[in-house]
């Protein structure tokens, strides 16, 4: 007796309580019935092992399903997973970057704060993909625990019956002109970079010198006041390399526009950053006397050798870029 | 018989079960002489899912079901509603299509073998 007891109290405190009483009496009449007059344990054994296992017989009973995204809203689920963590990442990470930089102390050696920096940016990252992850799983969860509809068919993105129609509304992207999510993510990481290099640079560019503790910044390479002289040019610059990535992102692949759009900016981002080399006073006294130390030459041949170099990585850098999306947006299928 | 074997079995037997059961509620049952009915028939039956179809088929409306409690011990009798009667016909019909055509399938793969 005991045993019944047991299995239909195991059944039932897994269905919904308002159905327990119901199903608890109906079970204990059906394992009556299935018993022999005169039973002992052996036959209460046989009969329970017929029922089977109650999680199982459980879940039979309830309506609930037993995973936790079905078919219909797996897809729309994996999808938007993909979507999302790149984001959630790349806003992370640019945010951590510009707190990095922002609380940046001179007293701090710069390989100790990169590694800091590192460190931070991944421990920063992993907790931000749980967050998304376990949200958007929650949020699915719940969906499909709350649609009735029996429907099994994957979720179409019109949340009708899939049809060719359907198909209308897609772009045909071929491979050779598509951009893709690591060139977005890796021409954004590389604004951050400039910039940061562009706003600290009296602090993160010139001598470095091995100390006793790791490397000590010694000599800045540049006057900080004359270079910020040009900072809204330059933020008009970020502003438009920002606006050209999240364009590459929305349309996916090089078009006619997009290829005159980056053209451009590629053009006006390198006419004013040989604009400001050309600065005479661009450069710390210390800085060029130092370095002209340091190779034996004088100063003219130091700062022709130094900013030429800078100025034609600038241009060939530009060219390749315009050549590389005019190129691709040319590309017919 | 292999793992493979036995689910696709399974499978297959999953979708009859309903028919089955529907087809023996046309007279009022309780769970287990509708276990004993069919297994009279040849058709063996997984206790653990019989009981959750009944209260399945009861939500869906193509049954009904009443405690009795006249006899020994209390009893639900689950009967096939006017829907249910509806439904179970139109199964039937489905079936014995579906079966002569399978039917009629596989009887040509059994010529071809022996040709």
């Amino acid at each position: 007796m005991n045993l019944i007891e047991i299995y239909i109290q195991e059944v039932t405190r897994r269905l919904p309580e308002k159905s327990r009483t119901d199903i608890a009496l109906e079970l204990q009449s059906t394992i009556e019935d299935m018993l022999p007059d005169d039973y002992n344990e052996e036959d209460i054994k046989d009969v329970l092992g017929k029922l089977g296992n109650p999680a199982a017989l459980a879940a039979g009973y309830r309506d609930q399903p037993m995973h936790l995204i079905g078919p219909r809203y797996f897809d729309v689920y994996v999808s938007l997973l993909k979507m999302i963590l790149p984001i959630a990442a790349a806003i992370s990470l640019i945010s951590i970057a510009a707190e990095f930089f922002l609380d940046f102390n001179h007293d701090e050696t710069l390989l100790n704060a990169m590694l800091d920096f590192i460190g931070y940016g991944i421990w920063k990252l992993i907790e931000v993909s749980v967050q998304v992850f376990f949200w958007l799983t929650v949020v699915f969860a719940v969906i499909e625990r709350v649609d009735k509809d029996k429907e099994q068919h994957p979720l179409s993105p019109s949340l009708k019956p899939w049809t060719p129609d359907d198909l209308k509304s897609i772009t045909y992207i071929p491979k050779k002109k598509a951009i893709s999510k690591c060139e977005i993510f890796g021409s954004l990481m590389w604004t951050a970079i400039w910039a940061t290099l562009y706003f600290y640079a009296d602090q993160l560019m010139g001598i470095y010198r091995g100390g006793g503790e790791g490397l000590e910044f010694k000599i800045p390479a540049v006057n900080q006041d004359i270079l910020l002289g040009y900072w809204p040019v330059v933020v008009v610059i970020i502003a438009l390399e920002v606006g050209l990535a999240l364009y590459k992102l929305i349309i996916g692949q090089w078009t006619k526009r997009m290829a005159i759009f980056n053209t451009v900016l590629e053009l006006f981002a390198t006419i004013v950053f040989i604009f400001i080399l050309m600065n005479p006073n661009l450069l710390q006294q210390e800085f060029i006397a130092y370095m002209t130390d340091l190779f034996s030459i004088s100063a003219a041949q130091f700062k022709n050798w130094l900013l030429g170099g800078i100025m034609i990585t600038f241009i060939i850098y530009a060219v390749i870029s315009i050549f590389d999306g005019i190129r691709k947006s040319r590309i017919t299928s | 018989m292999s793992t493979l074997l036995n689910s696709l079995t399974t499978e297959l037997r999953r979708g009859t079960l309903t028919l089955a059961v529907l087809s023996q509620l046309r007279t009022p049952q309780y769970g287990y002489s509708l276990v004993q009915l069919l297994e009279d028939s040849g058709i063996n039956i997984d206790q653990s899912t019989l009981y959750p179809l009944l209260r399945r088929l009861e939500k869906q409306e193509l049954v009904t079901s009443s405690w009795d409690h006249t006899e020994s011990r209390p009893r639900k009798y689950y009967v096939l509603s006017e829907l249910g009667m509806e439904t179970f016909l139109q199964l039937r019909e489905e079936w014995i299509k579906n079966s002569k055509q399978l039917y009629g399938l596989l009887k040509g793969d059994e010529e071809d073998e022996f040709n």
